[in-house]
């Protein structure tokens, strides 16, 4: 997916607008010109003036014939764009999800998932998901001490 | 001289000899597969150096990367897919060396060229590096903000095809760098009464995301595109290339000098490295029509000078903090994370990392040539791992791994959020590279500005009184001036023009 250059420009001059004015609260310092504020704002003024030329240019390509989004390939073949969202709705579901299930069957859901649309035999996906599982918690939760969430499991660990 | 008696002391330890094995071995890997890049692989190996001694964790992504970038050329001569960007430059070369079956030939050149490549690197990162502190030692805040600003300008210069697609990336990684506690008076901006924001954007979860979670994004969608490995038989690929040497050492020079200098360049690594050596030993061969035909000359360039910049990057990272590569831009900030802040000083107060450095990097190019040889002999069966099994995997030790940084879920979500940005940046033709230096140097540069600014009291003067910034200061200018003049005449404003994107 690639939007006109003028949708990005206006984008970055919304936020950088957003920016500015969220400065506006900063203290000053007592008896000094320059406080926290200045930084951000020269920035969102840099970031305004390379929006406008975006939006330019961007109208120039769209008077020359160019589209206001245009589509990559991939994007019209319906099992890639699954594929696409998928990895995000498994790493939203981890987010959201992580502390209350636990790392091991997210991980497990996770990869099994995954294995299986991508195309993998039913076994090796399921036997790679838990080597795979495994071996991640052995690494990180036991030989580096990394807290992974234990969820449901907690009784068991 | 105690210092390099207790560098070696630090190094030739089991433990750590055992981790520079093994980053070799996984930097092999992760470059020979396509899809998988140098930068992602330090990106990777960080939250498991985290853990680690500075030693250890430096000799961990050393290795991994020089391993990383030379395995690139493997799948470039059997399958015509660069397994780095490094490589890209002379992946068709390489391929059709391999057609004209001059594959053994074209591998052992790769690999030896490789390691020479990375020696040159390093003797010159050891001969500068220390030399180039001393002078760095006097700098005050304003040679510090010319460095930095230098720098930054560098990176759009050097990385970007459209020169304001890559100021706006810049912009946007400084902007993004402004979110937490302000480096001059300690307010909190931008944070939303977020406690975790506080300290600003987790700054390794945030690598992850945009260097390793847009690129598997982008792989997982084309999981089913695979190549056809060329089936020829490799066989002794040392042959020929002593002939090799002796006719283009000229050109492994040229090389290898200008891997050095670009890798030096704030902002281009590499890839451009090799871009650049292979155009210009195109331009100044005497066979330039012999070019694409299968020729090992511009491949002996290209692939000394991809190895050399790895070095070269590490010259203004260890001196300056100021990250020569996208690779460095990591280490400095797991750098930050151990309290070693680069810069002059380590060179005075902890000499023994910088020589052990030093020694690591010689370690890795030692090791480059037993370990490539192996990697070369499995390449064909190390190609043919799936990669609808490999990027489950990789995507789950992303998500993991920026789970460690941070210990809580925050992680994960700076990881979603930067490589979500990271992917929509990249399919809109902004350069991610800008950003990630505006992410490392957007405190270094804010500091020293404020400093500055309040020292001068108005009079900008000051920014130019000194000599050194003085030099700085007009030559960042005469950059700026000479971009904008060639984009208002419509000429190729930047040097990346030679380097068409992929």
């Amino acid at each position: 997916m690639r939007a006109n250059d003028a949708i990005a420009g206006l984008v970055l001059i919304v936020l950088s607008i957003v920016m500015i004015a969220l400065t506006a609260s900063f203290p000053d310092f007592p008896g000094q010109k320059y406080g926290p504020s200045l930084f951000p704002r020269i920035l969102g003024a840099g970031l305004i003036v390379c929006g406008g030329i975006l939006i330019w240019n961007g109208l120039t390509a769209r008077r020359m014939g160019a589209p206001w989004v245009e589509l990559a390939p991939w994007v019209r073949e319906p099992r890639r764009l699954v594929t696409f969202f998928l990895v995000l709705a498994l790493l939203l579901l981890y987010i959201f999800a992580a502390e209350t299930v636990g790392f091991i069957p997210l991980a497990l859901l996770f990869l099994v998932t995954l294995f299986l649309w991508l195309g993998v035999r039913p076994w090796i996906a399921a036997a790679t998901a838990v080597v795979g599982t495994f071996t991640i918690y052995w690494f990180f939760a036991t030989l580096l001490r990394v807290p992974l969430p234990r969820g449901w499991l907690n009784s068991i660990l | 001289m105690n210092a390099l008696l207790e560098a070696s002391r630090l190094i030739f330890d089991p433990y750590v000899l055992w981790v520079i094995a093994a980053s070799a071995a996984f930097g092999m890997f992760v470059g020979a597969m396509p899809g998988l890049t140098a930068t992602m692989a330090t990106a990777l190996l960080v939250p498991v150096t985290f853990f680690m001694d500075p030693v250890p964790a430096l000799g961990a992504i050393v290795t991994a990367t020089a391993m990383a970038i030379f395995a690139g050329d493997i799948p470039a001569a059997l399958l015509r897919i660069p397994g780095t960007p490094a490589s890209a430059a002379y992946t068709d070369e390489s391929y059709a060396m391999s057609k004209n079956g001059q594959l053994d030939l074209n591998l052992g050149v790769n690999l030896v060229f490789s390691v020479l490549g990375g020696f040159v690197g390093v003797a010159i990162l050891i001969i500068c590096a220390p030399a180039l502190a001393e002078v760095a030692i006097n700098f005050s805040s304003f040679e510090y903000f010319w460095l930095a600003l230098l720098g930054l300008t560098c990176a759009v210069f050097m990385t970007s095809d459209v020169p304001l697609k890559g100021i706006t990336s810049l912009l946007f990684g400084l902007a993004v760098n402004c979110i937490g506690i302000d480096p001059a008076a300690g307010y909190p901006r931008f944070t939303f009464g977020s406690v975790e924001l506080l300290q600003g954007i987790s700054f390794i979860p945030a690598m992850i995301g945009m260097f390793a979670l847009s690129e598997l994004l982008r792989g997982m969608v084309h999981a089913d595109a695979t190549g056809a490995v060329i089936a020829q038989r490799i066989g002794n690929i040392f042959s020929g290339v002593f002939g090799v040497f002796k006719r283009y050492w000229f050109n492994f020079l040229r090389g290898s000098a200008i891997g050095v200098l670009i890798g030096a360049l704030p902002g281009a690594g590499a890839d451009i490295a090799a871009w650049i050596s292979f155009a210009i030993s195109k331009r100044f061969s005497k066979e330039p029509e012999k070019f694409g035909t299968g020729h090992i000359e511009g491949i002996v360039d290209a692939t000394s000078a991809n190895n050399s910049a790895l070095g070269g990057a590490w010259i203004p990272a260890l001196v300056f903090g100021i990250p020569g590569d996208s690779i460095t831009a990591i280490v400095i900030g797991v750098l930050y994370m151990k309290g070693m802040n680069p810069g002059p000083t380590v060179f005075l107060q902890n000499p023994q990392f910088i020589y052990a450095v030093f020694i690591i990097f010689v370690l890795a190019n030692i090791l480059m040539l037993p370990l490539g040889w192996i990697a070369i002999k499995g390449g064909k069966q190390l190609l043919r791992v799936p990669r609808n099994v490999l990027l489950p995997v990789i995507l789950m030790f992303c998500l993991v791994g920026s789970y460690a940084m941070t210990n809580s879920v925050y992680g994960v979500i700076m990881m979603v959020v930067m490589g979500l940005i990271g992917w929509l940046m990249e399919e809109h033709g902004f350069p991610i590279a800008p950003a990630i230096l505006g992410l490392v140097l957007g405190e270094m540069l804010e500091q020293n500005f404020m400093t500055s600014m309040i020292k001068a009291d108005g009079a900008f003067v000051m920014f130019f009184e000194r000599p050194i910034a003085a030099t700085l200061g007009v030559v960042t200018l005469l950059i700026w001036g000479t971009m904008l003049w060639r984009g208002i005449k419509g000429r190729p404003a930047t040097l990346s023009e030679v380097a068409p994107a992929p």
